[in-house]
């Protein structure tokens, strides 16, 4: 062949497949309402109680349907299979399903199908969720509707873990005639919405279904595209190829905003952002990688002294979108904000610079001379905002009141792998949480031993598990009120804020609501007529 | 050629065995992936449950070993997250990388020969100014930044393309564009020097001097002798390409293998991450063989003994 008239061959080639490829889009438009949103990516499976993580299970929610689940104004629960429940002693929960369930293969969904997926997730130990599934001691089934759920001790945030991470219902024929690994290829849900295609961890296109016991969504289709780049998701959603991205960074939201069919919506996240202190140096990598040191924190008046040297309002504004906060209580579920710590006039009065100088002379450094004490703070670039610029603004605030900082910056995997889950924090880590009223207990408690922390103070300890047990909500309130005390007086952990979800959307095709409990699940969501 | 064949074939298992161990030994030096896995609500205990559910609590030779007996099948073991065969996942994404190789290089070639050859031929003229200044520009350009820009140009202001995925035709238009900038930039430059240098070669001289034009003269004598640097480099920029070009996948969402290792990077996904590399690994060494195959037919002269 010759050459020239190979590169003709292929310079036409190249101009009909530019022609075809600009023309097809066009064509290919058809009448369904459809919703795409950008997610940052990874998701996991779709056989649901495998895996832990949050931002996978919003898809699992548009197709399966758990017992009852958290309402979307954060405004209690609402019954998704479960018609009604009660709690009809402190142990038992029964649960009456609604008539005639189906999964969308037709199989019944009954009391033994939601029987054998609790079992499942209770004692799947190579499941992410079965930790938390352990307060289930038993299922009973009592009829075809009608099933008890018995609880090992009185548990007072049963609806909250019930509706946790692996309640989702799967259809148990279609799943044991399968297998897991096929189930996984083609999953079958009970929910509002089948998932009519998927490429792994890339796109996922649900499709309402019509045999939905609360008939079939506004919607027709819901896409979850994943976009990892944040700058390209802002793209995608100013071109008009996607409706929603859940982050818009803080330079982009004018342009959003400004821009007419898009408008910005924002809620809290449900996550929040503290420092870990060191109080001890057992736990994790620490001695091996930096031996004899001796991190100033183990000192609880110098940890008393950070606390109260950290402006958590202006922290909160470097961050980007946030609220300040004392206490790890989210905006979701004020479970325990009561007392002295939980109003915004409290953050503003705790910050207190000359207190944290007073209690840094009390533990012996003498800052006239400038001999203070040196902190390190580890950091990830960028987890949930601007946590780099965070870690550097806290840094200066030390400064002021007399502490020698030194900051620590690692690109997120890094921090994830070496600070986080390999230990190597020293005096201070920047950790974004979640705020679980069940669970923030038994994160200080003697039995918790994390690879970054360990506390163990036995009162404290005692005071976690009563709150874990105490059913009326009175005596648990009062509870809570002490237990803040010892978290704040004990510093080990240092409240920063919790995060908002500033969320871009196409506002001139559909009406949205962000839910309160931060997940970007769309059921609810409704074409704007 | 039977024997080279052979020979290669050969020392591709040696190599591939190598890069086995490599794989297996490099991924588990990054720690140990359960503890990465697990959520925080997992106990000491749990997680030494999970380590056994999963093979990670064995010896590691044994644990190569039963790695190895079963990649020889193709079978990585299951995806820790996706919980599915992590080859399945690799195959699944492999097309898209493929595709999206497959037209970049075509699209760089196009651009890459014809720029190098008239550069060579009008050399110091004010069109080889140009030509060298844009590939310059296009070796210096990130393509985070090039991918980013095309994106704002034709997705955001003309709303020509589609700004992710690779769902309609017209999505591999901006990613292809942006990996054959580079391509074509350094492919060119490598074209015109090797021009240059057979350009001034006596047999082109007596080519010339027999009477022939100089397209006979180009296509037959010069960019024959030429093409060996330029299938060379060729062969190293595809082999990059198959492994999946990480940056550019992020910024058009392009759902190909280098998205899928960095997401299993990510989140310790190992098994993945074992059968990304492997295939990347044996990628190159296709890629190599089918160059050293390529130069005997470019050059009769080289043999392999």
């Amino acid at each position: 062949m010759h050459a020239k008239r190979f590169l003709k061959f292929i310079m036409v080639v190249l101009l009909l497949t530019l022609a075809v490829s600009v023309s097809l889009p066009a064509l290919a438009q058809d009448e369904v309402s459809e919703f795409v949103f950008a997610h940052p990516g990874p998701i996991r499976t779709m056989d649901a109680p495998v895996t832990w993580f949050g931002s996978t299970h919003w898809l699992t929610n548009m197709l399966y349907d758990c017992l009852i689940w958290r309402a979307a104004d954060g405004n209690g629960y609402v019954g998704q299979a479960a018609e009604s429940w009660e709690n009809i002693d402190p142990l038992t929960w029964r649960f009456h399903l609604r008539e005639g369930l189906t999964f969308q293969n037709g199989e019944v969904l009954d009391a033994e199908a939601v029987k054998w997926n609790i079992d499942r997730v209770r004692t799947r130990e190579d499941f992410l969720v079965y930790p938390q599934w352990q307060f289930i001691s038993e299922v009973v089934v009592i009829d075809d509707r009608t099933l008890d759920v018995i609880t090992g001790l009185p548990h007072p945030y049963f609806e909250y873990d019930v509706s946790f991470n692996g309640c989702q219902i799967l259809p148990p024929d279609y799943l044991e005639s399968v297998g897991e690994e096929e189930f996984a290829r083609t999953p079958v849900g009970s929910g509002p919405y089948r998932l009519a295609e998927f490429t792994e961890s890339d796109r996922y296109v649900f499709e309402a279904w019509d045999g939905y016991w609360g008939g079939a969504p506004e919607v027709d289709r819901v896409i979850y595209q994943v976009i990892p780049e944040a700058s390209a998701q802002v793209a995608a959603l100013l071109a008009g190829q996607v409706d929603m991205i859940s982050a818009v960074p803080v330079p982009d939201r004018a342009l959003v905003s400004g821009t007419e069919g898009l408008a910005l919506a924002t809620e809290t996240s449900n996550r929040m952002a503290h420092f870990y202190l060191r109080v001890e140096t057992e736990t994790g990598a620490m001695a091996e990688t930096f031996p004899g040191y001796e991190p100033a924190t183990l000192d609880n008046n110098v940890r008393l002294a950070i606390s109260h040297a950290l402006d958590r309002t202006l922290l909160a504004d470097v961050q980007g979108a946030a609220e300040p906060r004392l206490i790890r209580v989210c905006d979701y579920y004020p479970e325990g904000a009561i007392g002295q710590y939980a109003s915004p006039e409290a953050v503003a009065a705790w910050y207190d610079p000359e207190l944290a100088r007073t209690l840094l002379t009390e533990a012996g450094y003498n800052l006239e001379g400038g001999a203070g004490p040196t902190v390190y703070i580890d950091s990830p670039t960028f987890q949930s905002g601007n946590d780099k610029e965070v870690a550097e603004v806290a840094a200066v605030m030390l400064q002021e009141v007399g502490f020698n900082v030194e900051v620590n910056v690692l690109d997120n995997a890094a921090y994830t792998e070496q600070i986080s889950s390999g230990g190597n924090n020293r005096d201070m880590m920047l950790a974004t949480l979640g705020c679980s009223p069940s669970l923030v207990p038994s994160f200080y408690r003697c039995n918790w031993v994390q690879a970054n922390y360990n506390v163990c103070v036995e009162e404290w300890d005692a005071l976690g598990g009563e709150i874990l047990t105490t059913v009326d909500p009175e005596a648990r309130l009062a509870l809570w009120g002490e237990w803040w005390d010892f978290y704040m007086n004990y510093a080990q952990t240092i409240t920063l804020y919790e995060t908002d979800s500033v969320i871009g959307y196409n506002s001139a095709e559909f009406d949205f609501t962000p839910r309160k409990d931060g997940w970007f699940t769309f059921r609810e969501l409704t074409p704007r007529s | 050629m039977q024997r080279l064949i052979v020979r290669r074939l050969l020392q591709m298992v040696v190599t591939i065995f190598v890069v086995s161990l490599i794989v297996f030994f490099m991924v588990r030096l990054r720690g140990d992936p359960i503890s990465v896995m697990a959520p925080p609500t997992f106990s000491e205990e749990q997680i030494a449950r999970l380590r056994e559910a999963w093979g990670f609590d064995k010896p590691l030779i044994e644990q190569y070993t039963l790695f190895l007996s079963k990649a020889i099948t193709g079978d990585f073991g299951q995806s820790i997250q996706a919980r599915r065969p992590a080859m399945e996942l690799v195959i699944e994404r492999m097309g898209y990388t493929f595709y999206l190789a497959g037209v970049s290089s075509l699209i760089g070639l196009a651009i890459a020969l014809p720029l190098g050859i008239v550069s060579a031929l009008k050399r110091n003229s004010f069109l080889d100014l140009i030509t060298s200044f844009f590939a310059s520009l296009g070796t210096a350009m990130p393509s985070f930044w090039l991918g980013l820009m095309l994106i704002i140009v034709f997705s955001v202001n003309l709303r020509l393309l589609p700004a992710f995925g690779a769902l309609e035709p017209a999505a591999i238009i901006m990613p292809s564009a942006t990996l054959a900038v580079g391509m074509a930039a350094r492919l060119s430059r490598i074209t015109r020097s090797a021009m240059l240098e057979v350009l001034s070669q006596d047999y082109i001289r007596t080519a010339y001097s027999k009477g022939l034009n100089q397209r006979v003269v180009l296509t037959r004598h010069a960019l024959r002798n030429a093409l060996i640097p330029i299938v060379t480099i060729f062969g190293l920029q595809l082999g990059w390409l198959l492994g999946g070009s990480v940056v550019v996948e992020s910024v058009f969402s392009w759902p190909g293998l280098g998205r899928l290792m960095i997401e299993s990077i990510n989140v310790r996904d190992i098994t993945v991450v074992q059968a990304g590399l492997f295939w990347f690994a044996l990628s190159f060494i296709l890629i190599n063989f089918a160059v050293d195959v390529v130069y005997t037919f470019i050059d009769p002269r080289i043999t392999y003994r």
